[in-house]
């Protein structure tokens, strides 16, 4: 029994690693180091858009990472496919072999082992160190800000408000705009469910949370016009939730930002509501206005989109206007320049419903005469 | 000889006499108490809910074809791929390589006659359609609509639809719990006498490890889905920001099963590897103890990295550090296995047999989806690439190329057992191929378009199309290459009818293979084994005779497929010494 026991197994036979093993090893590390150099020294535009002409500061850092971890997976890929297809190769069954031939019964290899848990070890305490640099740049390696500008996320757009102007700017309807070399630092929140706040070209995202702040902080480097997308899904209109984000020279942006501002100064100013003509505003509500306010106009619960105007200025279970204003012309005239949110839903400011100050003043002296 | 058979009866008197054969239509099929059969009943609902959920990725892949989207509106494109993760990872793949795999494989494999609870196990199987019947009649009450990961606030916005889908993984979480813990006694306390850890087959090793996560880790998930029911349900504001609820709480407690959950249907398919490899090279597999090893330190570490899928959502700064440190970890223990399955290749003597076929195949596709794995557990990449098309490539490179490629491999390689005969190999063949080719032309263009910009969960792609027009053709190319994998499905669920009248008779030990499993007839008796075999040694050296006693069969045959596949006589597997 005890020489049943230990049969004399048939063991394949091959010379020193196996036919062709040093050859197939120099051929794969040969690969190896030319696509470690592609990635040192190859354009890798294609695949890090914006790689040639880094738009930020940490577009190249960010960039840089990737490189250096490419150099490595792309060796590490190479060898594992190598390998698996020379060894299958090269120890397959062969017709020839007695059929009750075995592998070499090898169990294991401490050296080797203690290699392969060694080096890659090894190898990810550097990236370790690289990513922990590249990820204090990203968080504290900004200098104090030259501008800083809120992102709120919407369902589906993202608004963006700026140092002294009252009304964001809706990427859905005009780009945003930001002046380059100069620290920006942008604070990003969201007014419902979770967004995030992406520009390829930036390397950096970050999620809008309703309820939290967080930020983004970068220095561009060159003027241009890029896509704004999020990232995080956010309802049915998420594949539409883009906007576009203008780098300018600074003066250029000053200009922007100042014409902005006069403009939403002379939204904002007072009209001479006096000459307003009533049949006029009348024609003028069908048109603009009856989208989303029942014409003719209804009593207040009787909604379409906004609430019905039929009783706007005397309506004792509304005694004011949706602001908390009294229904005088002119509180009525400054929600038609300056649109309205709350929780009734949102209108439109002046600008969005193309309204001039003769329109607004129409408008008022027909609504005012609703009883 | 005679007098160790006595003396190793004695010692296996306390494993207890051997039931009944349970009678009836009822009793044998249906509510059965047969890890085997149980592992049946999950084998063919997975693989029925994966035609579903596998239809709605094509439907997705199709609506891909034009930028603007083909067939669907963004609402019901939305429904669509939240119920495909949904379905794929809860429905498909955790029971199809536990509940069908582990159930069917690991207690024979330990020389068990059962689980350690049967009627647990029961429980757990038929617990699983309940939940898949609420999963899928969300879909009548407008469906979910917020991806598998069901965030609120958005996901709140489901209504009677999204808490339809609470339900439903809060209920199948009850059954990966029981699951969990029933192969967790099961593989301490049913091992056969004499097999000690070490000696116990890798694929027990990698349900063990899976086990641990299964019972640890599903809590987690059953507080956020029963929180996010009692929000949709009762109006309790978890999550819900405007009333003090936090949206990212849900996110820690998601991820933090949900992380566990990818290795949960990873790990069993190291199992199925480490099994396949060693059988078809002949030789034992390399670093017995490393791979072993290495399978608990993956779970444990499991539990560790869950917020690196939260990089950009509202983590501090610094909380980010550890998670992405862990997370890198993470690639040694696996670095190790994939180094060790390359050892077991050299030197061998191979089969490139249907089975072995996907195991090879896994070892390249799943080393893409690690390595790409290493780039998003990098901050600063992952600030860029979260939520792109990247993240999708490597999540399905991961799934699809590690998880499936092990399911698929692990089809043909235990048929005979379940079966007594073997599937057809040409039409594996070709399916292997279809499903390879399959996957890289689908998932490998993805991380391209991630890397320019397309965001994932997008029913139309039109701006990123105009900033990048390839996009349109790569694509189509991916919705293309897509219908390869259900074409290789087809044929998998051809071969598997047709070679149930067909196939070759297997016999005991068609592989020449040295775990339990083979030493007993195919199909296996319901009691498994008559005697409790005695193990004195691992299950991997061909060089040895087989390293059991008191087998039921003295002399395990090899006969079928030796004559015809794979001509290995009884000798190599050391079975003539008894």
């Amino acid at each position: 029994m005890a020489q049943e026991r230990t049969p004399q197994p048939k063991i394949v036979q091959f010379e020193g690693l196996g036919p062709g093993f040093w050859p197939v090893t120099i051929f794969l590390f040969a690969v190896s180091v030319a696509l470690a150099l592609y990635w040192c020294f190859g354009n890798i535009d294609w695949l890090m858009p914006g790689w040639e002409h880094p738009l930020t500061d940490r577009t190249a850092d960010i960039d840089d990472l990737v490189k250096f971890m490419s150099v490595f997976a792309s060796a590490i890929m190479v060898f594992v496919t190598g390998y698996v297809v020379y060894f299958v190769i090269a120890f397959r069954a062969r017709p020839g072999q007695s059929a009750d031939t075995i592998g070499v019964p090898v169990h294991d290899s401490p050296k080797l082992e203690f290699w392969w848990t060694i080096l890659p070890s090894a190898l990810l305490a550097v990236l370790s160190a690289w990513s922990i640099v590249v990820w204090y740049k990203i968080y504290f390696g900004t200098s104090a800000p030259a501008l800083t500008a809120e992102v709120v996320a919407h369902q589906f757009y993202f608004e963006v408000r700026y140092p002294g102007l009252k009304t964001g700017v809706a990427t859905n309807s005009e780009p945003m705009h930001l002046p380059v070399g100069v620290p920006i630092r942008l604070l990003v929140t969201s007014a419902d469910v979770i967004h995030q706040f992406w520009v390829p070209e930036i390397r950096l995202k970050t999620a809008g949370v309703p309820g939290l702040v967080q930020n983004l902080n970068f220095t561009a480097d060159h003027t241009g016009t890029y896509d704004i997308t999020c990232t995080e899904f956010c309802g049915a209109g998420h594949s539409v939730m883009q906007g576009k984000i203008v780098f300018d020279q600074v003066p250029a942006f000053n200009t922007w930002l100042n014409d902005k501002k006069k403009s939403e100064a002379a939204a904002a100013a007072p009209i001479n509501l006096a000459s307003g003509d009533k049949a006029a505003g009348q024609a003028l509500f069908a048109q603009k206005c009856s989208a989303c306010h029942n014409n003719p106009p209804t009593p207040f619960d009787q909604k379409l989109v906004g609430p019905g105007l039929l009783h706007i200025t005397d309506d004792p279970a509304h005694p004011n206007l949706v602001t908390g204003k009294p229904p005088t012309p002119q509180n009525i005239a400054w929600i038609l320049q300056n649109g309205f949110t709350g929780s009734i839903g949102t209108m439109p400011n002046r600008q969005a419903n193309g309204l001039s100050d003769t329109d607004i003043a129409n408008l008022v002296a027909y609504l005012t005469s609703l009883k | 000889m005679h007098t160790e058979h006595t003396e190793h009866e004695e010692i296996h008197a306390d494993h207890g006499h051997i039931h009944p054969a349970p009678q009836g239509f009822i009793r044998k099929y249906v509510f059965s108490l047969d890890h085997k059969v149980i592992g049946f009943q999950y084998f063919f609902t997975g693989l029925f809910i994966m035609l579903i959920a596998g239809s709605f990725a094509e439907l997705i892949r199709i609506q891909l074809t034009s930028p603007a989207g083909a067939i669907m509106s963004h609402t019901q494109y939305n429904e669509m791929f939240t119920m495909h993760g949904t379905a794929m990872v809860w429905m498909v793949l955790i029971p199809l390589v536990t509940g069908a795999i582990g159930n069917f494989v690991m207690p024979l494999q330990i020389g068990a006659r059962d689980v350690a609870f049967p009627w647990l196990n029961m429980i757990s199987f038929w617990i699983f359609p309940i939940a898949a019947l609420t999963l899928f009649s969300s879909m009548l009450f407008g469906g979910p609509h917020a991806g598998w990961t069901e965030y609120p606030p958005v996901s709140l916005e489901d209504g009677t639809a999204g808490a339809l889908w609470c339900l439903a993984i809060f209920i199948i979480g009850i059954s990966s719990t029981m699951t969990g813990m029933n192969f967790m006694v099961t593989i301490q306390k049913m091992r056969a006498p004499g097999m000690t850890w070490t000696r116990m087959p890798l694929f027990c090793w990698a349900t063990f490890a899976t086990a641990l996560m299964n019972m640890f880790a599903t809590v987690a998930l059953s507080v956020a889905t029963g929180c996010l029911f009692l929000e949709h349900v009762f109006n309790v504001p978890w999550y819900d920001p405007t009333r003090g609820g936090s949206p990212v709480l849900f996110e820690h407690m998601f991820w933090f099963y949900s992380h566990p959950a990818v290795y949960i249907f990873i790990i069993p398919a190291f199992g199925v590897v480490s099994e396949i490899l060693p059988v078809f090279s002949r030789k034992p597999v390399f670093g017995y103890k490393m791979i072993a090893f290495s399978s608990m330190a993956i779970s444990l570490l499991a539990f560790t990295v869950w917020a690196h899928h939260m990089f950009p959502s509202g983590l501090a700064p610094w909380l980010q550090l550890p998670f992405m440190l862990l997370t890198y970890a993470i690639g040694v223990p696996t670095g190790i296995k994939i180094f060790s399955w390359i050892a077991t290749l050299w030197g061998g003597r191979i089969y490139l047999t249907t089975p072995m076929l996907y195991a090879v195949g896994f070892l390249i596709t799943f080393t893409f989806g690690g390595l790409t794995g290493v780039y998003l557990a990098c901050v600063p990449f992952d600030l860029h690439e979260h939520g792109t098309y990247f993240v999708v490539g490597h999540f399905h490179y991961v799934v699809a190329g590690g998880a499936v490629m092990g399911f698929l491999g692990s089809i043909p390689f235990w048929y005979p057992k379940a079966t007594g005969r073997l599937m057809n190999e040409t039409l594996g063949k070709i399916g292997f191929w279809l499903f390879f080719i399959g996957l890289n032309g689908t998932f490998g263009p993805m991380h391209w378009l991630g890397l320019e910009g397309m965001p994932r969960r997008y029913a139309s792609y039109e701006v990123f199309a105009k900033a990048f027009p390839d996009a349109v053709f790569w694509n189509r190319f991916e919705s293309a290459f897509s219908f390869l994998m259900v074409a290789s499905i087809a044929l998998l669920i051809f071969n598997l009818l047709w070679s149930l009248k067909n196939g070759v008779v297997a016999g005991l030990n068609p592989w020449g293979a040295r775990t339990l499993e083979w030493t007993i007839s195919s199909p296996p008796p319901y009691y498994n084994f008559k005697n409790i075999p005695h193990v004195f040694d691992g299950p991997y050296d061909y060089s040895k005779p087989l390293p059991y006693e008191n087998l039921d069969n003295e002399q395990p045959e090899f006969p079928e497929f030796g004559r015809v596949v794979m001509p290995i006589p009884l000798q190599t597997a050391g079975a003539g010494a008894h």
